[in-house]
């Protein structure tokens, strides 16, 4: 592996998940040297274990953490907002699949929904049209089926029920997919053998994930230097106001300092502005690339909720790809539903470990028993769709309380808009009626799970005053930092994020590569 | 909200706080092994106490078809998890006295889950139900119990083992309908009056 100087000005890229990884595989590829460090360690297929809570305590961010707001979580899982990853390959790893695009509208929901009221609603700065061709890139890097001749997954137990239930309410729009997981093998990684641990690495390794594709593709140009186990907590800049280097903690804990060229930010939507904030100086007071002061706010989650539904005889959803099931009917706009926006509903399936945890966070007795007692007749979806930003729905720093390394922690603060329970509420419903058509005898709203879909806050925007980058990832304010992961999603969409983090990752490199050219940066 | 602070232990990290939820932190403690052995357990480490927390599990989370094992493997984590430090083990002493107060091995299920729903937000209800979903729901006998079969990729998965094994329900379309692209593509209709209808204050 190639071995970087530490004083030598290098491009850092924080993070190799989705944004990061994506990042040092496009670099590399156009003969850039990186230095890429990752908080976590690097997990092989062998490594993962198919088991729920043993996959978790391996994969998960458990760093400290705090909450506030009025969302549930706050509540049952104060401690754990999000449901990330560290470890190389970020939350590629522990993503379930399903890569569908944003719709055009949905670039520009300001121009769409209009004013809505306590909804900090913004036009990206790309549309559809610029997006297109890195979509394309993004499914192949992927393998999506049902995208570029790739074949369909097959139907499994739990999107038998899903796919009969959504033609019995008169939905037309379901399929297995589009899905990151090889029905066939593609890209060198094999078929799926439907053992149903996707969400806990994939041991078989037909997931499409940046750990499995794009980290070991750029180790091997040579031109990557992948430092795990390195925690970064501050960028440091010089008396221009450029960025100049990172300090990270190693593997010991010991502080480093890397020299860079240009930093780009792949740490996800809580991280990313944290470490922004905390590189605060008395040139930039309110943190980094921060002259908005929108880094932090606007923090996403995805519409979120799961329905599950007990029926007489077995189901066994636990068999199979987890999220191979897929139905887009009530996706687009259409605000004589109540509410603005749309979603998607795509199958899940937990084991009994995390369905006690997470069917009803603090629930007990008979009713929840009945549920847990018909396990192996239980099929279950996934509600996922857009969300508000809202100013005030944020990621800031809490003095209160100090990571390992003394830092102060991320508080997650989340108030529900109420066009989210406007659209859960509906969604339920639907999701109801969409089991009962195939004779489900108990039902159940299960409220979000601590948030895997987390984005918006460093938000891209047209305008520096709206937003804390452009439309290539740069920040406003400092020209050799930027920032590639969901954070810099202006709005949600209804759609799974990887795809899209993956593609505008792609877009954000070509401006990397071609302002290192141009000697810009 | 629970604090747990962790000393000690098999971690690199040896002096460390989490503040989680309930639940993750229960299951923190039992598969990063901090190692309760070398606490002294005393707090309800005797076959009364224990049978009385036994029997407050299987309230909490009743299965009738369950054996006593599992929920006695429950109890004994409870217990466990309730001696890892002095506040803890309080915690449980005197939930286990109020227990014997309210002479609850003798009450019915009616009148045990009555008696639970009264006392279902001190911390000893929240240690014995949050420790008790995440222990009961991953013993291995459970899982059996429930028909769930665990880890399967040293199986093979399920591609030649039943994933696709339904039979009650006609087998769906895979495909995406011809029609997705066009509706995806299509034009939402903007109505001029949408604040009023989503009646937003």
């Amino acid at each position: 592996m190639k071995k970087i100087d530490k004083k030598e000005k290098a491009v850092v890229i924080i993070g190799s998940g989705a944004g990061g990884g994506t990042m040092a595989y496009e670099l590399t590829r156009a003969g850039i040297p990186c230095v890429c460090l990752e908080a976590g360690p690097f997990h092989k297929k062998e490594d993962y274990v198919n088991d729920e809570w043993g996959a978790f305590l391996q994969m998960a961010w458990l760093d400290a953490r705090t909450t506030s707001g009025d969302w549930r979580v706050a509540k049952d899982f104060s401690g754990l907002p999000t449901w990330l990853c560290k470890a190389v390959g970020g939350t590629t790893t522990h993503w379930a699949g399903a890569t569908p695009r944003f719709m055009d509208y949905e670039f520009k929901t300001k121009s769409t929904y209009g004013n809505l009221k306590g909804a900090n609603l913004l036009d990206w700065p790309v549309t559809l049209k610029d997006m297109e061709p890195y979509y394309t890139r993004a499914e192949d890097a992927i393998g999506s089926t049902h995208r570029g001749g790739r074949a369909a997954l097959p139907a499994n137990n739990n999107y038998k029920v899903f796919a009969e239930g959504a033609k019995r309410v008169g939905y037309k729009f379901y399929a297995t997919g589009p899905y990151g997981t090889n029905a066939e093998p593609y890209d060198g990684r094999p078929g799926s053998v439907q053992d149903g641990f996707n969400f806990q690495g994939d041991k078989n390794g037909s997931k499409w994930s940046t750990a499995k594709r794009e980290i070991p593709r750029a180790l091997e140009t040579g031109l990557l230097d992948l430092r795990t186990h390195s925690h970064v907590t501050k960028i440091t800049h010089n008396k221009e106001g450029l960025v100049d280097g990172v300090i990270y903690r190693d593997v010991d804990g010991n502080e480093q300092r890397q020299a860079a060229q240009v930093v780009i930010v792949s740490g996800n939507s809580i991280e990313s502005p944290r470490l922004l904030l905390l590189s605060e100086s008395s040139m930039f007071p309110n943190g980094l690339a921060n002259s908005s002061g929108e880094v932090g706010r606007n923090y996403m989650r995805h519409l979120t909720g799961s329905m599950y539904a007990r029926f007489e005889k077995p189901v066994k959803m636990w068999r199979g790809e987890t999220m191979a099931g897929f139905c887009a009917d009530e996706v687009k706009h259409n605000p004589k539903r109540g509410f603005v926006g749309g979603y998607y509903m795509e199958t899940l399936a937990l084991g009994p470990a995390f369905l006690s945890s997470f069917l009803d966070p603090g629930a007990w007795g008979r009713e929840f028993t009945d549920m847990m007692d018909g396990y192996e007749n239980i099929a279950g979806m996934w509600i996922v769709g857009e969300d508000m930003p809202q100013s005030n729905n944020r990621v800031t720093l809490n003095t209160d309380v100090k990571d390992q390394y003394g830092n102060p922690v991320p508080n997650v603060h989340f108030d529900e808009h109420k066009n989210d329970i406007a659209m859960r509420n509906y969604a339920y419903e639907k999701a109801e009626k969409l089991y009962e058509s195939v004779g489900a005898i108990q039902t159940w709203r299960t409220p979000p799970y601590p948030s895997t879909h987390n984005l918006g806050t460093n938000r891209m925007s047209a305008k520096s005053k709206d937003g804390v980058v452009n439309k290539w990832g740069r920040s406003h304010d400092i020209k050799n930092l930027y920032i590639a992961d969901g954070s810099v999603m202006t709005t949600g969409a209804a759609a799974n994020p990887t795809l899209t983090i993956t593609a505008l990752s792609i877009r954000f490199s070509e401006n990397v590569i071609s302002q290192l050219k141009k000697g810009n940066i | 909200m629970i604090i747990i602070i962790i000393e000690g232990g098999d971690m690199s990290i040896s002096r460390r706080s989490f503040v989680f939820g309930s639940v993750a932190a229960s299951v923190f403690i039992s598969l990063w092994d901090i190692n309760p052995s070398k606490a002294e357990v005393k707090v309800g480490d005797n076959a009364e106490d224990k049978k009385l927390i036994i029997k407050m599990v299987r309230d909490v989370y009743p299965h009738d078809r369950f054996p006593e094992a599992p929920y006695e493997r429950t109890a004994n984590d409870v217990i466990t998890k309730g001696n890892a430090d002095s506040a803890k083990k309080t915690m449980l002493s005197e939930g286990i006295e109020n227990l014997k107060k309210a002479n609850y091995g003798k009450l019915n299920f009616k009148k045990s889950t009555k008696y639970l729903k009264k006392i279902e937000n001190s911390g000893f209800f929240q240690h014995v139900r949050s420790t008790s979903v995440v222990t009961l729901y991953n013993d291995q006998e459970v899982w059996g119990l429930l028909g769930y079969e665990g880890s399967s990729f040293e199986k093979g998965g399920y591609i030649n083992r039943g994933f696709n094994d339904l039979d009650w329900l006609p087998d769906p379309r895979i495909e995406e309908h011809p029609d997705l692209a066009a509706f995806l593509k299509a034009d939402p209709n903007r109505l001029a009056a949408i604040e009023d209808m989503i009646k937003l204050n």
